[in-house]
């Protein structure tokens, strides 16, 4: 099981405890190593791992309860008894081991914990037939993820990899609900409790509709069970349960103050956003909460726009000025974000709809475009292809590429950058000259972008998806095309100095 | 006897005389003979050669001719009599045309005499030569004999006025002479007269003689001095020039042969020699044509295409051409041809899809750039050809004679190295051309020297022999071998040349600690040594340069070797050396080597660039940079492919490293690449293989890095500065360094929490701000406005370097602005910089700055006053006309349908009308020599009749008389 045997050392003490009943001591010695060490577990954890999981399959730590029976008092019983006082003790000083030491050692107690608990549920320590998960085990295991002090962002990412079964997911999820509610927790806490939902619900929970359609294909093989063994009854997932559980995870952390902090805010606001929407039974609930952090500006109201949208969208909410909360969003300072990516796309999204005032798509694609004069190229491209679906979804637009009626020399730019109100900003009679001034970028690919924006599409042709370019890709695509020539300058420099138009040397003194 | 013989002899004469006679005889046209053709439709410009005819004249005429021909030949039908030829000696072979004659003159003589012509005195026979009169014929054009008219006019027989005098009508009483004289007998004067006229016809013929000779002579010197007169301008063409022309002899064809041989030759044309006037014009036609072929360049992909499109002449069209820019492949074909050299002559696009057998492989790098160096070294472009030419012109006379010193150097090299002195005169020879060609003076660094023998001792290279190395180096070498005996071992250990080792050696090598040691005053001798550039060739430097590539590897570091501890200068020259020493031209792997030569100067370079911690050091790396940066260019020249691919590895790997820390900018090891990058390669291309990587990566430094201490801040404007250059021509929107500027600014500006401004990241709101804001007033420094090299090492900011940076930036910013002069959004991009510089206090900074930045100020703020926008429009599509076609206008309206047929066509076709033509004709003649001969025989027929009718009649009056006579008898009776 335990790929890696860390130590010759453990070693010997694994084969000799699993061998021989007399060496158990080993056990016990093992055990209080886990006081002496202070950093590393690693091997520890390990050997304790092996030696339990052999243990169970073996079912040697299986007791025969028989009811109105005294307890059996013979050796081996008693053996037994002690074999399972050393499965708890070493249980706990795994849990511990999650909170101590070097981080690669408390991701594999993390690790070893649930293996063994894995471990456990395909061979419990009661006997019994059916589908048998420990909850308590994950209980423990949650207890100490939801760290108030101590971020356990790391752990809780590494614990991802065991959300995907579903049955850790609908057990998480109820064992979560049970321990959630707790008055005014820190900050952390609430991190690493909104980070542990967020896992727990990675894999999407089906809703009704989709229910049937995959009952239908059958589907439901591929589901991965940690605990399932072939010999025992099926797990039986229900997704209405999840629901109603994470709905009650949800409400719990409602009560929070989550907008305090503005990591929690986030946080909550892309848990909510990305995962709990679809799932929660009324989600205009949230909608204060949103409309909140809408307001709250920054990379937070970008991410409370997405859930104003869901609602929106799907549940009828109406919402006043939501165009020009989206469009006093695109300010430089989104760049920095992280979010900017999301932002273009639910712009895109919000902007879609063709039965939008032209004044205000006008507006947009002007604001769009001025932003694209500052920003990086990838950025610049993502906007220029937003400005680009404007121009196709709005056929209106084209008289900001090519003003039909015969060119009056404007003094200024009737548009106005400052006006907080879209529609009022008179961007229809404006021209996009900014697309025209980027024409002369030096990224090729953001000048040819630039020019098919002003290309007009002579057919309605279809949107563009916006693609999501790499930071790095442009210049390895660059680096990568070939070409038939390699064209050098064709006069020779005599020193630093460049012959076509030297300015290095015009504002920097580097000789002397 | 005369007509006989006009009749045999009808010959040109006659013809001449008859014709003559004949236009006099021209009939004047009976009016009534004529007949007009009534034209029915009028053709303007049609000449009509049937508007009237002579139709009576014209049938008398034809028969005429009918009697002429059909008629005789009629009345011969039937006849066997026969034509006897009876001219005498015709038909006997043995005599011959001459003897032929003789006879019949002789006949014609006989029959002259005869009873009939005695007494015909008068008429005597008139002399013929070919049927012409002897008297037409003669000319008397003899050039010679118009001098033989006597100038004198003389009269009597040429004697003299006085003679003739005396003679003639001298004597009588009269005359006193004749007393005076005496008497003087007649037989004397007689004499005298014979003897005087005798001796005027000597003189006479000899003046002759003389002038004929005179002109014999002239005749033939000017034939001599002819071809003197013609080549005078040909002794001064180029000994190039001479070659070509030899050359063009060779293949001579066989015309200009045959013509030669044919016609004598008056000097050959030759091209004038080109004067400065005219190689410095050529030489800018070239550089124009390579900048115009830059600005090509530098528009875009689609503009490129409008701009051709534009070029291009419309196509034909065919009528059912559907406007769907369907295109037929029409083109047409061209013809192959080669020029001397076995080049093919055609364009070379097409040579790209025709596989021409004898072409070389053209320069396609899209192909040739995965595979080897070599191939691709050899289809480099025409200039290096060029070069590599006339390097080799330059250096066939040094091969020579290097052969010759090598055989030397061999030989005493296997016999005994002391005697190696031998060549040393030869060296000195050529170490004097070094010096000469690197116009240095005698000056050497001695600390310089100093370290150079540490260096030598870590050397352990051996001189190799080595076939193709020029003269000088071998034999500088081998009196290296007298110096360094010790290390001079057999030569056969290094002989294999590897080329293995081309793995770039190691990022982190450290520089070598002398650099370091050198403090100002150093650095101030390097910089005064740089303008004497003295530099003579070390010996080192010479084993060096003549073993970089004999041992397998570690060339890195033998060029470090090579060149630190050197002064810029120095290591110029030594670099150039070194180059000179491997040229392409003398070997075919130098080309490798030389390009494995360019690798190990980026890493020189980048090892010199990297850990600069102090001001000289920056100083000195750049000096140095300064120094190399040509050779840069030339090797990269040799190979562009090889290259082109270092340095994209080069800065791929600047990159990655650079990605590790996004937020840092990349220290000087990576950004004075991108300033030897626009050394070499155009930047203002719209797509380049170099370049355009290079400036998204300095955009992306601008983008993406925190600028927040002076190590940043100084290297952030270092990258804008290089933008501004890479972009000076082509006019690019950089928006990254716009932003940069404007960064500055920011951290310059005066700000407060209360009244923020907004910033564009990487800048952020309220963090590092104020970093450059002067907070003391500075308006008494004395600040120079550039930034300078001790910048890249500053720790902390202080007030010089925010005043610089302020400078700088507005120098800068006001160049960028002047790039948008001529776009609207000029107004977007540098508003915000106008805010900004409204908060900056002015006041505090030097008053020079400070003006300038306020000059700099209005000028923009008045640019953008007075900027106007235009709406964007599209360029006015035309309407779609109907089309409409080119009359088919022929320059030559011939009215013909066969001028547009091609030659063999209307040669045919004309031959099929002639035919039909003479056809009908020759139907015609037919019918109408039917119709005549019928009615000849008709005539003949009734002429018989008629004779017949006559006899009978006859014969009824004789028969009748007989009768009469009969019944007059038989009543007498």
């Amino acid at each position: 099981m335990a790929a890696v045997q860390p130590n010759p050392n453990f070693a010997k003490m694994i084969s000799a405890q699993l061998r021989n009943k007399a060496t158990h001591n080993n056990l016990a010695d093992i055990l209080e190593m886990f006081e002496a060490e202070t950093d590393n577990y690693t091997p520890l954890l390990l050997t304790v791992e092996v030696i339990f999981t052999k243990l169970l399959r073996r079912g040697e730590l299986l007791e025969g309860i028989v009811p109105l029976k005294p307890a059996d008092n013979s050796p081996e019983a008693q053996y037994k008894r002690w074999l399972r006082e050393c499965f708890e003790a070493a249980q706990t000083r795994i849990l511990e081991c999650i909170r101590r030491g070097r981080m690669s050692s408390r991701l594999q107690a993390l690790v070893t914990a649930c293996k063994l608990m894995q471990a456990e549920g395909k061979h419990p320590l009661e006997g019994s037939s059916g589908f048998y998960f420990p909850s308590v085990r994950l209980k423990n295991i949650f207890n100490v993820l939801l760290d108030p002090e101590i971020s356990m962002s790391a752990p809780i990412a590494r614990f991802q990899e065991f959300t995907e079964y579903k049955d850790v997911q609908q057990y998480g999820l109820k064992v979560l609900s049970t321990i959630a509610y707790r008055k005014s927790p820190t900050s952390i806490y609430m991190q690493n409790y909104l980070e542990l939902l967020d896992k727990l619900l990675i894999c999407e929970i089906p809703t009704e509709t989709k229910i049937k359609g995959k009952e239908r294909d059958g589907e439901e093989k591929e589901e991965k069970l940690l605990c399932g063994t072939e010999d025992k009854a099926p797990f039986p997932y229900n997704p209405g349960v999840c629901r109603r559980y994470a709905n009650r995870c949800w409400g719990f952390a409602c009560q929070w103050p989550l907008c305090q902090d503005s990591r929690t805010h986030r946080r909550a606001l892309l848990l909510l956003v990305e995962r709990l929407m679809p799932l929660l039974n009324r989600p205009h609930l949230a909608t204060d909460m949103l409309c909140d952090s809408l307001d709250a500006g920054g990379p937070i109201s970008m991410l409370a726009l997405q859930g104003v949208l869901e609602l929106v969208r799907r549940h009828n909410i109406d919402y006043p000025d939501m165009y020009d909360r989206l469009y006093a969003m695109f300010e430089p300072e989104m760049f920095a974000t992280r979010y900017k990516r999301r932002l273009m796309h639910l712009a895109d999204i919000f902007l879609s709809s063709t039965h939008l005032p032209e004044s205000l798509v006008a507006a947009f694609a002007k604001r769009l475009s001025r932003l694209a004069l500052v920003a990086s190229p990838e950025d610049a491209v993502g906007l220029l292809q937003l400005v680009a679906n404007l121009l196709l979804r709005h056929p209106a637009l084209k008289r900001m590429i090519c003003y039909e009626d015969t060119p009056a020399i404007m003094s200024n730019d009737p548009y106005v950058m400052e006006e907080t109100c879209a529609r009022s900003s008179r961007a229809l009679g404006s021209s996009l000259w900014e697309v025209w001034a980027l024409r002369r970028h030096p990224a090729p690919a953001l000048a040819a972008a630039a020019a098919t924006v002003l290309q007009p599409a002579t057919d309605r042709a279809a949107p563009l998806a916006l693609t999501a370019p790499d930071l790095a890709a442009n210049f390895d695509a660059e680096l990568k095309k070939r070409f038939k020539t390699i064209e050098m300058n064709f006069v020779r420099p005599q020193g630093m100095t460049t012959p076509s138009g030297e300015r290095v040397m015009q504002y920097w003194e580097l000789m002397a | 006897m005369a007509k006989v013989k006009n009749k045999r002899n009808s010959g040109l004469a006659d013809k001449v005389h008859n014709k003559k006679k004949s236009e006099i005889n021209k009939k004047k046209l009976n009016p009534f003979e004529v007949h007009i053709n009534r034209e029915k439709l009028k053709v303007l410009g049609k000449k009509s050669k049937h508007d009237r005819g002579l139709p009576g004249v014209s049938r008398a005429k034809a028969i005429q001719k009918r009697k002429e021909t059909l008629g005789t030949e009629m009345k011969l039908m039937h006849k066997t009599n026969a034509f006897i030829d009876r001219r005498i000696g015709e038909k006997s072979a043995q005599l011959s045309a001459e003897e032929r004659m003789v006879a019949r003159f002789a006949a014609e003589r006989v029959k002259q005499h005869n009873k009939k012509n005695i007494y015909n005195l008068a008429d005597d026979e008139v002399l013929t030569h070919r049927g012409q009169t002897l008297e037409q014929i003669e000319k008397f054009d003899d050039p010679r004999s118009d001098d033989e008219e006597d100038e004198d006019g003389r009269k009597f027989g040429g004697l003299g006025d006085e003679f003739v005098a005396d003679g003639h009508f001298g004597g009588g009483m009269l005359s006193k002479t004749d007393a005076k004289d005496g008497a003087k007998s007649h037989k004397d004067l007689i004499e005298q007269l014979i003897a005087e006229s005798k001796k005027r016809k000597a003189e006479k013929q000899k003046e002759k003689e003389q002038t004929l000779d005179l002109t014999e002579k002239l005749d033939s010197e000017w034939k001599d001095l002819q071809p003197v007169v013609f080549k005078k301008m040909k002794t001064e063409e180029s000994a190039i020039e001479k070659l070509l022309s030899q050359a063009e002899k060779k293949n001579m064809d066989y015309d200009k042969m045959m013509r030669e041989l044919k016609f004598e030759k008056r000097g050959t044309p030759s091209d004038g020699l080109k004067s400065d006037e005219k190689q410095a014009k050529e030489e800018r036609a070239r550089l124009e044509q390579l900048e115009k072929e830059r600005e090509l360049r530098m528009m875009g992909e689609e503009e490129q295409i409008a701009v051709k499109s534009k070029q291009t002449k419309v196509k034909h069209r065919s009528a059912e051409d559907l406007d769907d820019n369907f295109e037929l492949d029409d083109e047409h074909d061209f013809m192959l041809a080669y020029d001397k050299d076995g080049k093919p002559l055609v364009p070379e696009k097409v040579l790209k899809d025709f596989s021409v057998p004898n072409a070389k492989p053209k320069f396609d790098d899209g192909i040739s750039d995965t595979s080897d160096e070599e191939d691709e070294g050899d289809d480099d472009s025409d200039d290096e050809e060029n070069q590599d030419q006339s390097q080799s012109q330059n250096d066939d006379e040094s091969d020579d004679a290097s052969d010759k010193s090598e055989d030397s150097n061999k030989k005493t090299k296997s016999k005994d190295k002391n005697k190696v002195k031998l060549v040393s005169n030869k060296n000195d020879d050529s170490s004097n051309d070094d010096e000469s060609s690197d116009d240095d003076s005698e000056d050497i660094k001695p600390e310089a020297k100093n370290q150079k023998p540490e260096v030598k001792s870590k050397a352990k290279e051996k001189p190799k022999e080595n076939g193709h190395k020029p003269e000088e180096k071998k034999t500088k070498k081998t009196e290296e071998d007298t110096i360094l005996f010790q290390n001079s071992k057999d030569d056969d250990s290094s002989d294999d040349d590897d080329d293995g080792s081309e793995e770039e050696s190691e990022e982190d090598e450290d520089e070598d600690g002398e650099g370091n040691e050198v403090d100002l005053n150093n650095l101030n001798d390097l910089k005064e040594s740089d303008g004497e550039s003295d530099v003579e060739q070390e010996p080192e430097d010479v084993e060096k340069i003549g073993s970089f590539f004999d041992v397998d590897d570690g060339e890195g570091d033998k060029l470090k070797e090579l060149l630190t501890g050197k002064t810029p200068a120095q290591q110029a020259s030594a670099l150039q050396n070194l180059i000179k020493s491997y040229d392409p031209s003398l070997s075919e792997k130098n080309k490798d080597k030389l390009t494995k030569l360019f690798a190990y100067m980026l890493q020189y370079i980048n090892d010199l660039f990297s850990d600069l911690k102090e001001e000289s050091d920056v100083i000195k790396a750049f000096l140095i940079f300064d120094r190399l940066a040509p050779y840069f260019y030339d090797l990269s020249q040799t190979n562009k492919v090889s290259s082109k691919k270092y340095i994209a590895e080069l800065l791929k790997e600047k990159y990655g490293q650079y990605k590790k820390r996004q937020k840092r900018v990349p220290d000087m090891d990576t950004l004075i690449f991108f300033k030897l990058i626009s050394l070499l390669y155009p930047t203002s291309d719209f797509r380049h293989p170099i370049t355009t990587p290079s400036m998204i990566f300095m955009t992306e430094i601008l983008t993406t890095c925190r600028f927040n201490d002076a190590y940043s801040i100084s290297r952030g404007l270092f990258v804008t500065t290089l933008l501004l250059e890479y972009t000076i021509l082509s006019k690019r929107l950089v928006p990254s360094a716009i932003n940069f500027l404007r960064g500055i600014l920011y951290l310059s500006a005066n700000v407060t929490v209360l009244n923020p401004i907004q910033v564009v990241p990487p800048f952020r709101l309220h963090k590092d701000s104020k970093i450059l804001n002067l907070e003391e007033d500075c308006s008494k420094m004395d600040v120079e406005g550039k930034m300078a090299a001790r910048d890249f090492t500053l720790t902390e900011i202080n007030n010089d370097f925010k005043i610089r940076c302020l400078s700088t930036s507005m120098g800068i910013l006001k160049e960028f602005f002047d790039y948008f002069n001529d776009i609207e959004a000029q107004v977007y991009l540098f508003e915000p910089h106008l805010k900004l510089v409204g908060r900056i206090d002015l006041d505090l900074y030097p008053a020079k700055v400070a003006n300038r930045a306020n000059q700099i100020i209005k000028y923009m703020r008045a640019g953008l006053e007075v900027k106007t926008f235009t709406p964007l429009t599209r360029e006015k599509k035309r309407p779609k006309a109907l089309r409409l076609y080119e009359p088919d206008i022929q320059e030559v309206f011939t009215g013909s349908k066969s001028a547009k047929l091609s030659r063999e066509q209307a040669e045919s076709q004309r031959l099929k009308t002639k035919y039909k033509k003479e056809m009908k004709g020759a139907l015609r003649e037919i019918r109408r020599d039917k119709s005549y001969i019928g009615s000849v025989k008709i005539r003949q027929k009734i002429h018989s009749d008629n004779i017949r009718k006559e006899k009978v009649k006859q014969i009824y009056k004789d028969a009748s008389i007989q009768q009469g006579e009969l019944n007059k008898l038989k009543r007498i009776k």
